[in-house]
């Protein structure tokens, strides 16, 4: 096993030092905010968002009753025309 | 066939009168600290995805009654709750990324709560292309498909208590502001009185269907009769 000298062990902490000290200077700058004044305000419109979600429910259901309403008028009138065709005993 | 009930009339006029008391209980509640006026579409999208689940619940149960005892009606129940589970299927996943995108700052997260929730609708949705497109078999497919959709909605429930999730924990309505429990609670009485009445006048079409292929076997029989 070769044993290290002074000189070197000296040059090692002082290396692991450096780079103890990069690292966390590095997380530091990394962490850090910029403060930027007079950006244009970036605003989500809650009340539109609500009102486009209570839409689409309405809407939807609106749509599902004019289609079942429009399928069983469609069926009836073809059981009235089946009825017809076999008469009285239908 | 039978002529809609004076019950049915009397729960239609109670949810027009819902759909005007509703929204202003939901005006008059608190607005949430943290998310502001948008969380106000929490109540309707919990309802609508209680719906969700009640629909495929229902369906399973019609589908089992179909598989194993062979009930025509439980089949019309079926396929009519299937509907159902996709239309308010439609209203949770396109009302929950409205809210997510204020709340979260994105429509869409692929966590835990979303996806089962997503699955659950697909499976819906191949319920009812199976029944359509499934020749023959098609109808016993799409009832083995709902029991395993059914098997999917206590997963959906309890994915936000099991993962980590983005989405509010099962516990954020028994812990509401009295205020806002009246809103939440009024609003699901009234999703659920217009899914129960959508159920009715949709098992109605399927069974005015049913009708409708029996007489025109009546008329082929004759026909065959004549001709001989």
């Amino acid at each position: 096993m070769t044993m290290m000298t002074a000189p070197w062990k000296r040059i090692r902490s002082a290396l692991l030092a450096v780079a103890v000290l990069a690292a966390w200077t590095g997380t530091a700058l990394a962490q850090e905010f910029e403060k930027v004044e007079n950006i244009p305000k970036q605003e989500i419109p809650a009340g539109r968002f609500v009102s486009i979600a209570y839409g689409i429910i309405w809407l939807a259901v609106l749509a599902y009753v004019v289609m079942v309403a429009a399928g069983l008028k469609r069926v009836n009138q073809e059981i009235a025309d089946v009825k017809r065709q076999l008469g009285p005993k239908g | 066939m039978r002529s809609l009930g004076t019950g049915f009339w009397v729960a239609v006029a109670l949810a027009a009168v819902g759909f005007l008391v509703v929204p202003s209980l939901i005006l008059q509640s608190p607005i949430e600290p943290n998310m502001g006026f948008v969380q106000k579409i929490f109540y309707f999208h919990v309802p609508c995805a209680i719906m969700m689940f009640l629909s495929t619940f229902v369906c399973a149960g019609g589908s089992i009654a179909y598989l194993f005892k062979g009930s025509e009606r439980g089949d019309r129940l079926a396929v009519a709750a299937a509907e159902l589970g996709v239309l308010f299927g439609v209203c949770t996943l396109t009302t929950g990324p409205l809210w997510g995108r204020k709340a979260w700052g994105v429509w869409w997260q692929w966590d835990a709560r979303l996806t089962t929730s997503l699955l659950l609708f697909l499976m819906l949705v191949a319920y009812l292309l199976a029944r359509r497109y499934g020749g023959p078999a098609g109808r016993k497919l799409a009832a083995a498909l709902s029991l395993f959709a059914a098997i999917n909605v206590p997963l959906v429930y309890k994915s936000v208590d099991i993962w980590r999730t983005v989405h509010p924990k099962t516990t954020v309505v028994t812990t509401l502001d009295a205020r806002m429990r009246v809103a939440f609670w009024s609003a699901f009485l009234l999703i659920t009185l217009v899914w129960t009445l959508l159920l009715i006048i949709r098992m109605r079409l399927e069974r005015a269907r049913a009708d409708l292929a029996a007489l025109r076997l009546d008329a082929e029989d004759e026909l065959a009769e004549g001709r001989r």
